[in-house]
C-alpha cells in the first residue's frame, strides 16, 4: 500500500466547459432555457441592424456622385457619401485658404513630434517636455495658422518655441539612441562631463545662446501670409478651442483648488463661489454671456473678436470642472505627506509644488483626459452661436447648392469622428489608470 | 539644588516669543486676505463702471421693468396660456422655466429606467446581451449630445411621413398620431365622477405598500415568503377600474382630427421636443447605466455568495441583498446626471425647443436687449436648480451615513 508513488500522476484534463468552444458558447450564450432565448432574439435585433447599417452605408451607398440627384439615380436605399468626400476639406479645415492648409498640418505633424517623446521610455526629462509643449507650442501653432507680422514679443516667442523643438526633438534623439538626457550627452561629446558644475551651465548657456541667436536671425525672414479666425473652421477649429480650453484650464483649475482647500477665508469662499456658480449652470449659457456681456465689460473701444470671447468662456468654464478634478487628486494625497514636508521645513508653496502636486497629478491624469473628452465634446456648443466649428460645417453641407437636404450622412460621419476620437482616447486613459495605479505602493 | 522645586509644564518659563512683523503668519494671512478681496472688489467695479459707461453710451436701458411689458411673439410648446401681446416677458421666463423642467422631468424619468436596465444587462451572464449593452453605452457616451440632438431632430422626426399619411402609435384606435409636425396625442376628459376612480386607486396604493411591509415584516421575523407581486397587481387594476364601470365610466377623450391640412383637438407635441427628450433620455441613460454597473461591482462578491448560500432566488438576491448595497455608490452619480440632464436640457436652443435659453436668452435678447438681466436670471434660474437637487444629494448622503456603521 503505497500512497506515495514514484511517477506522476497524469493532470486531468479540464472540464469541457473551460476549454472547448461549445462549452464556451454552452456556458456563456445558452446556460438555461431563458438564456437561450435571450441570445437568440438579441442575436437576430443585432443582426438585422448591423446588415441594415452595412447595407445602408456600404453596399448600397454612393461615393461619387456630382450631386444629391446623381446619388438617388445611382441608389435610393444607401447613403449619400459623396456629398461629404466632396466637403471633406471644409469639415476639416473650415474656410482655410487651400492652398495654405500645409500649415495646419505642419502644426498638428509638429505637436506630435513635440509630445511624441512623452510615450518613450528611455527618453530623459519628461516634466521639461511636457512643460516645452503647453508654453512654447501655443506660439508656434498660433503664429503658424494665424501668420501675418511679427511683433517683437512674437518674435521672441516663436524663436524660442523653435529653439524648444529643436532641443526636445534632439533629446528624443540622444534619449532613443543612448539614453541620455540632452545636456549630459552635449556635455560629454565636449569631453567637459567632469567639470565644475559652473562651468558646465555656462558651456550650455552659450551654446543656447548661439542657437536661440541663429534662429531669431533666421525667422526674421519667414513669414507667412495673414489668415483671419474668420476663415478658421471645422474639426482645426474645434481642437484649437478645445486644446487652449484644456491647457489653461489646467493652471486655472489647480489655483482655483489650491483657493478652495486655502486656509484663507476669503479665498477660500471666493473660489468656492466662483466654482459652484460656473459648475451650475449650463455651458452654453456661459457662452451666451460671453457673447453678450463681455462687449459690455470691456472698456471703450476694445473690441475682442468672437473667437476670443469663446475661448474665455471655455476656459473659465473647464477650470472649474478641472477645479474640482484637481481637488479630488488632492484630496487622495495622505495627511502625512504634508506633515513630512512641513517637518523638513517646507513653506506653502514649495510643499505644494515639490511634495503634494506631482503626486496628485500623477492620479488626476485619467481624469485629465476625461475632462478633454467632455471638453472635446462639448465644443461642438459653438456651433449655436455662429461659429463655424465641425458641427457648424456639417449641418452647413445640406444648404450648399448640390447637396441641398443632405442631413443624416453629415451627422453620422461627424458623430463617427467623435465616436473614433473619444473611444480610444477613454480606452487609453483606462489603460494608463490601470498602469499608474500598478505603481502605487498603498 | 535639594530645595529645587521640580519644574512642571505650567510653572516652566514659557520661551518668549519674537514678534515679527513681516514673517508673522497671523499677518501675513490678514494681509493676503485683503490682498485677494481689494483685487476683486477693484475687479467687480471696474467691470461695472464699464458695463454702465457702455451701457449710457449706447442709450440701453437697465431695470427689470422688461418684465410687466407684453411679448408679441407666440409660443409653439407651452404648459400654460400665453397670448401673444398680451402675456408678458414675466410669463415668457415662467413658460421657458416650465418647460425646461417638463421635458428635464420626464427625460430623468425614461433615462434612470433605461439607465437601470442597461446598467443590470451589461452585467449579464449572457454573452451576447452584455456586449450589446457595452455598445450602446460607448456609442451614446462617445458621440456629442448635440450632434445627437441634432440628428434625431433633422435625422428622424422632421423625415417621419406628412401629415396625410400620419403614423398611428396606438394601433387603429387614432389616439397616438406621429407625422413630421410631431406628435397628436388625445387627450381625457374627465366626467364629473371621474375623482371617485382617483381615489380608488390611492386607496389600492395605500393598501398595496401596507401589504408588502407586513409581508417584509413576516420574512424578517419567520422567514417565511409572501408572494405580493401577483395580489397587488390585481389589487392595483382591479379596484379602480370596478369603480370606473359602477361610476358609469365618466371618461371622454379630446381626440386629434384632421382638418385641412394639420390636425386640431387633443394635445400636439412639436418634433423638436421629442428630438430632445429621446436623445436626453438615451444620451443620459448610456451614463447612468455606467454608474449602475461600477455601484453593482462595489458590492462585494460575497454578499452574493452567502445569500445563495441561505437559498434566496436571484430575484430575491438582486433586490434584497446587492442592490440595497449598491444604491449609497449609485445615487451620488445618479443624481449628477440628472442635474446634468437640467443643463443638457438648453441644447434645446440649437433645435428651437422652447426652453428657457431658447426663449429668454435668444428670443427676448434679440428683441429687447437687458443683456446683463436676461444673463443673469436664466444663470439664477439653473442655479436655483442645481442648488435644490444637490441639496438633495446631500439629504441622501446624511440618511446613508446613519444607516452605515
Amino acid at each position: 500500500m503505497a500512497i506515495i508513488t514514484a511517477t506522476k500522476t497524469p493532470d486531468r484534463a479540464a472540464p469541457l466547459g473551460e476549454r472547448s468552444v461549445i462549452g464556451w458558447i454552452h456556458k456563456n450564450l445558452f446556460s438555461s432555457w431563458f438564456n437561450a432565448i435571450l441570445t437568440l432574439l438579441t442575436g437576430y435585433l443585432v443582426f438585422i441592424t448591423v446588415t441594415g447599417v452595412f447595407n445602408w452605408g456600404f453596399t448600397d451607398a454612393t461615393f461619387v456622385a456630382e450631386n444629391r440627384r446623381a446619388c438617388y439615380d445611382n441608389s435610393l436605399t444607401g447613403a449619400c457619401w459623396a456629398g461629404v468626400i466632396d466637403w471633406l476639406d471644409n469639415i476639416f479645415y473650415g474656410r482655410y485658404p487651400r492652398d495654405q492648409i500645409w500649415r495646419i498640418n505642419v502644426g498638428a505633424v509638429l505637436l506630435v513630434l513635440w509630445m511624441a517623446p512623452l510615450w518613450m521610455g528611455r527618453v530623459k526629462g519628461k516634466v521639461l517636455v511636457g512643460t516645452g509643449v503647453v508654453v512654447f507650442y501655443p506660439f508656434l501653432a498660433g503664429y503658424l495658422f494665424s501668420g501675418g507680422d511679427k511683433g517683437l514679443f512674437m518674435q521672441v516667442m516663436v524663436s524660442g518655441a523653435i529653439v524648444a523643438l529643436i532641443a526636445n526633438t534632439a533629446n528624443m534623439l540622444t534619449g532613443v539612441l543612448w539614453g541620455e538626457f540632452l545636456p549630459d550627452f552635449v556635455l560629454r561629446v565636449l569631453g567637459k562631463s567632469t567639470a565644475p558644475d559652473k562651468t558646465q551651465r555656462n558651456i550650455l548657456l552659450a551654446l543656447l545662446f548661439v542657437v536661440f541667436t541663429a534662429v531669431f536671425v533666421w525667422q526674421l525672414s519667414w513669414t507667412v501670409e495673414f489668415v483671419s479666425w474668420t476663415k478658421w473652421g471645422g474639426l482645426f477649429l474645434t481642437m484649437v478651442i478645445s486644446g487652449i480650453g484644456i491647457a489653461s484650464s489646467l493652471p486655472g483649475g489647480i489655483l482655483l483648488a489650491l483657493g478652495r482647500r486655502s486656509k484663507l477665508t476669503v479665498v477660500r469662499v471666493l473660489c468656492v463661489a466662483f466654482i459652484e456658480v460656473f459648475r451650475s449652470v449650463p455651458l452654453i449659457t456661459v457662452l451666451f454671456m460671453a457673447t453678450t456681456m463681455f462687449p459690455l465689460f470691456m472698456p471703450e473701444g476694445f473690441v475682442l473678436n468672437k473667437l476670443v470671447q469663446v475661448i474665455i468662456a471655455v476656459i473659465l468654464f473647464n477650470a472649474c470642472y478641472m477645479a474640482e478634478t484637481v481637488r479630488a487628486g488632492l484630496q487622495a494625497i495622505p495627511k502625512g505627506q504634508y506633515e513630512a514636508a512641513h517637518t523638513i521645513g517646507l513653506g506653502y508653496w514649495r510643499t505644494t509644488g515639490l511634495i503634494i502636486m506631482p503626486q496628485a497629478l500623477k492620479h488626476m491624469i485619467p481624469n485629465i483626459v476625461g475632462s478633454f473628452i467632455g471638453l472635446l465634446k462639448d465644443t461642438t456648443l459653438v456651433s449655436i452661436i455662429g461659429l463655424f466649428d465641425i458641427l457648424g460645417m456639417l449641418r452647413s453641407i445640406s444648404k450648399d447648392m448640390p447637396w441641398l437636404g443632405l442631413h443624416k450622412e453629415p451627422l453620422i460621419f461627424g458623430a463617427f469622428l467623435f465616436f473614433v476620437l473619444c473611444f480610444s482616447m477613454s480606452k487609453y486613459s483606462r489603460h494608463l489608470e490601470v498602469k499608474l495605479s500598478a505603481g502605487d505602493q498603498h | 539644588m535639594t530645595d529645587a522645586v521640580p519644574q512642571t509644564e505650567t510653572n516652566r518659563a514659557r520661551p518668549k516669543e519674537s514678534f515679527d512683523f513681516f514673517h508673522d503668519e497671523r499677518v501675513r494671512s490678514v494681509f493676503y486676505q485683503l490682498l485677494t478681496a481689494g483685487t476683486f472688489g477693484w475687479l467687480i467695479w471696474y467691470l461695472i463702471s464699464n458695463t454702465a459707461h457702455n451701457l449710457d453710451v449706447r442709450g440701453m436701458k437697465t431695470g427689470f421693468g422688461f418684465l410687466s411689458t407684453s411679448a408679441g411673439f407666440d409660443v409653439d410648446f407651452k404648459l400654460i396660456n400665453h397670448t401673444p401681446g398680451v402675456g408678458t416677458y414675466g410669463r415668457i421666463f415662467l413658460l421657458g422655466a416650465l418647460n425646461t423642467l417638463f421635458v428635464s422631468f420626464l427625460a430623468i424619468l425614461i433615462s434612470t429606467g433605461l439607465g437601470f436596465f442597461i446598467g443590470v444587462l451589461r452585467l449579464s451572464n449572457n454573452w451576447l446581451v452584455s456586449k450589446v449593452a457595452l455598445a450602446f453605452v460607448e456609442i451614446f457616451r462617445n458621440t456629442p449630445l448635440l450632434i445627437q440632438i441634432v440628428f434625431w431632430y433633422i435625422g428622424v422626426f422632421s423625415l417621419l411621413p406628412a401629415v396625410k399619411k400620419t403614423i398611428d402609435l396606438s394601433l387603429g384606435a387614432e389616439m397616438m398620431l406621429l407625422n413630421n409636425r410631431g406628435l397628436y396625442l388625445a387627450t381625457p376628459i374627465m366626467g364629473g365622477l371621474f375623482w371617485l376612480t382617483l381615489v380608488a386607486l390611492g386607496a389600492a396604493l395605500v393598501v398595496v405598500v401596507m401589504l408588502r411591509r407586513r409581508a417584509r415584516k413576516l420574512q424578517e421575523r419567520t422567514g417565511q415568503q409572501i408572494k405580493t407581486l401577483v395580489p397587488s397587481l390585481a389589487l392595483m387594476f382591479l379596484l379602480p377600474s370596478a369603480v370606473f364601470v359602477l361610476t358609469g365610466m365618466p371618461l371622454s377623450w379630446d381626440m386629434p382630427t384632421l382638418q385641412g391640412f394639420n390636425f386640431a383637438g387633443g394635445t400636439s407635441v412639436p418634433p423638436a421636443f421629442l428630438a430632445l427628450l429621446v436623445s436626453l433620455s438615451i444620451y443620459h441613460a448610456a451614463q447612468i447605466a455606467e454608474a449602475v454597473r461600477a455601484g453593482i461591482l462595489s458590492v462585494n462578491k460575497g454578499q452574493h455568495e452567502a445569500a445563495l448560500s441561505i437559498g434566496l432566488k436571484p430575484g430575491r438576491i438582486m433586490s434584497m441583498v446587492v442592490i440595497p448595497q449598491a444604491m449609497p455608490a449609485v445615487v451620488p452619480p445618479m443624481i449628477s446626471q440628472w442635474m446634468n440632464t437640467v443643463k443638457n436640457s438648453s441644447l434645446a436652443v440649437a433645435i428651437g425647443y422652447a426652453d428657457i435659453v431658447s426663449l429668454f436668452m435668444q428670443t427676448t435678447l434679440n428683441q429687447i436687449g437687458h443683456a446683463v438681466e436676461l444673463v443673469g436670471m436664466t444663470m439664477a434660474f439653473y442655479m436655483f436648480i442645481s442648488l435644490s437637487i444637490s441639496g438633495l444629494l446631500n439629504i441622501y448622503n446624511k440618511r446613508v451615513q446613519l444607516v452605515e456603521r
